[in-house]
């Protein structure tokens, strides 16, 4: 059998640029896959984690639309389908859009990617193995009506895929990044967003991987002046769930609303990082993380807000909320703040706990059975998350939750 | 057919503290019972207590829907028999929506939705209001005629409402009166309405009106009971008790 570097070596020297792919793989290798004693790993049951378990594919499995996917394409006005880490299929094009796969080893952020995720060694990964990168642009003053949704399947023991998004000047667009398959894969997208002055994206990550797969993914938003990111990511899938997701704030007046959110069953990880850095002045974050661990799965949040000397008016908020149902279940929630300005508003809250006793007798006094007020009540602690979302797909993401919680066995105290 | 609600002995501690000590009520369908008396005397107690609220602890007594002893049943089971409470601060339920939780309470699904518009324009509440989650961001007003539509969908046999008066504004106060007022005779709902003023008694005709004093009741009687009250306040009552 060959080993998981065999494999990543020879798929390199098949490729056209091959010599960047190596440089990044040289990269990983020299500092090799992270350990607990890692803060930032802390949490990850990387003891488990052996990559001679994954080789590189060097083509895309076949592959058709699950009934899900076929789903959620229904409203969409594109449909970008990446198999395995590879573009197989772009839809018809709105005007106004491109789309297309590119070979490409530059960083929206106009370094190479081996710079800008020095420190990463999923992201070195992603740079040496991803086949292509799937580049969506919106042109300036373009609204595009209707939901980009990019098809992410994984039929291989490993998928590496990159996205990268770019917003021009004063146009908006609503992209759904869904990811499905990954039965005992190596999942490890690494997605981009550049968002030009005045632009608006909606950008929602739904995350529902087979049980059994490892999902480290990573996502960037660019905010020039007066963007808007408005971002959901939603995991459900995986047995461990990494999701950092980034905002930079560049210019002047840009705000980021981002919305996480995990649901843990079985004895899931899900692993929640986010960074809102803000550089410059009059910039805005929102978060919201929140999220249910039942049986004996686990979470994590840690965020930090950076705000950079001289970024005076900054406003930047986030908030970590933990529902337990079950007493084998746990939550750690790790908030950090790093100002190094003092005209500035930030806050910061988190809880960890089960369900709240006495809205349960509310419900309960209005005649509704125990478990079924439990239900709402979870199912209601998502739905709130899912407000700002399509409708549509609210819809499909509320059917998967309830479909998940009515496997789960909730133990309240 | 007429219902029952016999509390009998009913003695209940909160924090520690005994607050209902020996409480007897009996009443029947169609019925408009007040429940008044000054602060700590334990009117809400006995609310929360009829309902099965987990903060509070029965130490005796008794109270029976036709015959049925409540304390031994669950809340969900005692609002199945047709008892519901309408609190002084309905709660809020995040996430949860008002046409979900009657749903989930036993009402049908058929014309649910017009049904509930239908019982917001009884109390005059914006029907988009009943789209929002249970109670979250509604005025103290909105809550309390929000509460009258579910005691319009669930059509208990008694209402148990505990203070549904304060921080009402007249017209909310008429509105959610007007409703109960209609209720008993719609259904044939008995209304148990425990308050600290006489407002509510314009709209609302009292069959009987009790007097609560430290956790049992001291006087009973006709409508001009609340007369007595609003000359002469809880005073007399309280040395009777003693």
């Amino acid at each position: 059998m060959k080993t998981f570097a065999d494999s990543a070596t020879s798929f390199i020297a098949s490729q056209s640029d091959a010599a960047s792919r190596q440089g990044a793989f040289s990269a990983f290798e020299a500092t090799g896959l992270p350990t607990t004693t890692d803060e930032v790993w802390r949490y990850a049951p990387l003891s488990e984690l052996s990559l001679d378990k994954f080789s590189i594919t060097s083509s895309p499995s076949k592959h058709t639309d699950s009934a899900f996917a076929t789903d959620l394409t229904k409203s969409a006005g594109l449909v970008i389908r990446v198999v395995d880490g590879y573009c197989v299929n772009i839809g018809d094009l709105p005007n106004g859009v491109h789309a297309e796969s590119v070979e490409s080893s530059t960083s929206l952020s106009g370094q190479s990617l081996i710079n800008r995720y020095e420190s990463d060694t999923f992201a070195q990964l992603n740079a040496a193995l991803a086949p292509s990168t799937t580049v969506i642009r919106v042109d300036a003053g373009v609204h595009v009506e209707k939901p980009i949704i990019v098809l992410n399947a994984t039929s291989a023991q490993s998928s590496f895929s990159r996205t990268q998004i770019e917003l021009a000047k004063g146009s908006s667009a609503t992209i759904v990044e869904y990811f499905e398959g990954g039965e005992n894969a190596l999942v490890v997208p690494l997605s981009e967003y550049s968002i030009g002055e005045n632009a608006s994206l909606q950008l929602i990550t739904y995350q529902r991987l087979n049980a059994s797969a490892w999902h480290v993914a990573r996502t960037t938003g660019l905010l020039q002046r007066d963007a808007r990111l408005r971002q959901a990511v939603i995991g459900i899938g995986g047995y461990y769930n990494r999701s950092r997701n980034d905002a930079e704030f560049l210019g002047t007046g840009a705000e980021n609303e981002l919305r996480t959110t995990f649901l843990g069953s079985g004895k899931q990880v899900h692993d929640f990082r986010t960074r809102q850095f803000h550089k410059v002045g009059r910039s805005r974050s929102t978060l919201l993380s929140k999220g249910a661990v039942a049986d004996e799965s686990r979470s994590i949040y840690t965020g930090v807000i950076e705000i950079e000397k001289g970024a005076k008016r900054t406003d930047a908020r986030q908030t970590n909320h933990n529902l337990l149902l079950s007493p084998h279940a746990h939550a750690d929630s790790v908030p950090n703040l790093d100002i190094r300005e003092n005209d500035v508003m930030c806050a910061h809250a988190s809880s960890v706990g089960p369900l709240d006793e006495l809205q349960r007798w509310y419900l309960e006094s209005r005649g509704v059975s125990r478990p079924d007020a439990e239900r709402l009540m979870i199912q209601g602690f998502f739905n709130e998350m899912l407000t700002t979302l399509p409708k549509e797909l609210a819809q499909l993401v509320e059917q998967d939750v309830t479909s998940v919680l009515s496997q789960v066995k909730v133990v309240t105290p | 057919m007429s219902s029952t609600l016999k509390i009998e002995g009913l003695r209940a501690e909160v924090a520690g503290k005994e607050v209902l000590r020996g409480f007897d009520l009996e009443m029947s369908s169609g019925e408009v019972h007040v429940i008044m008396g000054p602060n700590g005397s334990g009117k809400s107690t006995l609310a929360h207590v009829l309902t099965g609220h987990p903060g509070y602890k029965v130490l005796g007594g008794s109270v029976k829907l036709d015959g049925v002893e409540l304390l031994e049943l669950s809340p969900t089971e005692r609002a199945r028999l047709g008892l519901l409470l309408a609190l002084q601060q309905p709660m809020e339920v995040p996430g949860v929506r008002p046409y979900d939780l009657l749903h989930a309470a036993g009402a049908s699904e058929v014309n649910l939705h017009e049904r509930m518009v239908e019982e917001a324009h009884k109390v005059e509440l914006r029907p988009e209001v009943l789209e929002r989650f249970v109670n979250v961001d509604l005025s103290g007003g909105e809550r309390k005629r929000a509460e009258m539509v579910q005691l319009g969908i669930l059509q208990p046999k008694f209402a148990v409402l505990d203070e549904i008066d304060s921080g009402l504004d007249v017209d909310a106060l008429g509105a959610v009166a007007r409703r109960l007022q209609l209720a008993t005779k719609e259904w044939n709902c008995g209304v148990l309405a425990i308050t600290h003023f006489r407002r509510l008694l314009q709209e609302l005709t009292p069959t009987k009106i009790h007097v609560v004093s430290e956790g049992r009741v001291v006087a009973t009687g006709g409508p001009e009971l609340s007369e007595v009250l609003e000359r002469d306040g809880y005073e007399p009552f309280r040395a009777q008790s003693a």
